[in-house]
């Protein structure tokens, strides 16, 4: 077993055991919300969701900047799986918000800044993800996708501070913010478990997609004179 | 490089912008196709806005602003079309790619797209002022400059991009153009809305700040080749 397939099998351990914690403190140790009831528990999935989205998405614009400059396949190849994850993310933490908002709110979907400006966020990297598909060769493909990369994260702090700048239906930051807002520890230490175990789960995905997208990709020609030129034996034999 | 070449250099480049940008405006290039393409769009939107928000002044009051600037993202659609209407044809790409210095023919495709956006920004104010009834703040003005030059930075970047190998990029160049004009759309609809302007002005230079050191960074990339 290599070196990288070791790290890789530690790491989705330690994010089973971490998501397992999660789960147990989820369902079964954290108080049930006084107000919301239990529906506030999609809470401990739908926020780490959406912080690891937000992560994804910097590794896209770092990843992108680090392919520009490079050239180097790999970085494409790592802000791919970046997007992947961070479009996955995003349309669950949607999806989650979304069944949380019915009972608690009374609505699915309502016109407030968080959310519209979430969706358009995910849209953006929809249409990352499809310029990948514009051209058959890697290079020109890598080269528009590192710029749509970039572009895109243009959104993210948007996004962010549209809680803030906006009076809106979702609350303002409740633990990112210069005082946070009292909350039960209980809850607290569950929400940042569940930030870890996605963290964890996402790192391994991220490690997966990865390496199996560079076994995929087409073998990248030696440069002339690495390894000398090609000698034909008698017999056919190099 | 000496004195007396830098100089030269520096007359130039801006002559060679402007030449850029005249050529990117000009009715053979692209200048008749924008406006047969722009004009007609924002006032069809305009109009339908208009029929489709009824005529109580507190709702035209509330969305006139919002339409106008949807009307703006909705034109950086074809007109980012020009941006590749060189890369379409292969030799004159290449030849503008070999006479000028990428940051010379990022400015002049940078005031060519300034120039029609600003240019449908202004037609879709003064047409729902006519047509809605609304007066727009003298701040408006600021947001439309500020709002267009960032959208401007987006469709240069973006344009490229549509030339695929199949020719489907159109529709996906909306979902990415569109999406990445929201901060314009945001800031300049409550500029126009009379909202607190120095908030919504320090978000637009920033969006524009952002936008263009990214374009400056990242057009001799787009140039390379298809």
């Amino acid at each position: 077993m290599t070196r990288r397939a070791q790290v890789e099998r530690i790491v989705g351990v330690v994010a089973l055991a971490t998501g397992v914690v999660a789960v147990w403190l989820g369902l079964l140790v954290a108080p049930e919300d006084a107000v919301q009831g239990q529906v506030q528990r999609l809470l401990y999935v739908h926020v780490p969701a959406a912080w690891v989205a937000y992560v994804a998405f910097a590794w896209v614009l770092i990843a992108s900047v680090a392919y520009l400059l490079g050239r180097d396949l790999a970085w494409d190849r790592r802000a791919r799986v970046g997007a992947e994850l961070g479009v996955g993310l995003t349309a669950l933490a949607i999806v989650l918000g979304s069944v949380w908002a019915r009972p608690v709110w009374g609505v699915w979907w309502t016109w407030d800044a968080r959310l519209v400006t979430t969706v358009v966020l995910l849209l953006s990297y929809v249409g990352y993800l499809g310029v990948r598909g514009l051209s058959g060769d890697p290079d020109v493909t890598a080269r528009r996708a590192a710029v749509v990369g970039v572009l895109a994260f243009v959104n993210v702090p948007i996004v962010h501070f549209s809680v803030l700048w906006w009076r809106t239906l979702h609350q303002p930051p409740t633990v990112l913010q210069p005082a946070p807002a009292p909350m039960d520890p209980t809850m607290l230490a569950t929400l940042l478990v569940g930030v870890a175990a996605f963290s964890l789960a996402a790192l391994w995905v991220g490690l997966r997609r990865t390496r199996i997208l560079a076994a995929a990709a087409p073998p990248v020609a030696a440069p002339l004179g690495a390894s000398g030129p090609i000698r034909v034996a008698a017999g056919g034999q190099r | 490089m000496n004195v007396s070449s830098w100089a030269k250099c520096a007359i130039r480049a801006p002559v060679q912008m402007v030449r850029i940008a005249r050529r990117d405006l000009a009715p053979a290039v692209g200048g008749v196709r924008a406006a047969m393409t722009v004009l007609p769009l924002v006032a069809a939107v305009l109009l339908l806005a208009g029929l489709g928000f009824g005529t109580d002044p507190v709702v035209v009051a509330a969305v006139a602003a919002p339409v106008v600037w949807l009307v703006v993202l909705l034109a950086t659609v074809p007109v980012a079309r020009m941006v590749a209407a060189d890369e379409a044809a292969d030799d004159c790409w290449d030849l503008l790619r070999g006479l000028v210095a990428p940051s010379v023919l990022l400015a002049g495709k940078l005031v060519a797209q300034w120039l029609l956006l600003s240019a449908a920004w202004l037609a879709a104010s003064v047409l729902a002022a006519v047509l809605l009834g609304v007066e727009w703040p003298p701040v408006n003005a600021a947001g439309g400059l500020l709002g267009t030059l960032g959208l401007a930075a987006v469709t240069v970047l973006l344009g490229p991009l549509l030339l695929d190998d199949d020719g489907h990029g159109g529709g996906l160049l909306a979902v990415l153009v569109l999406p990445a004009g929201l901060p314009a759309l945001l800031a300049g609809s409550q500029l126009a809305s009379g909202a607190p302007a120095a908030v919504w002005l320090a978000l637009l230079v920033a969006y524009d700040a952002v936008l263009l050191t990214v374009a400056w960074a990242v057009f001799p990339v787009m140039v390379e080749g298809s």
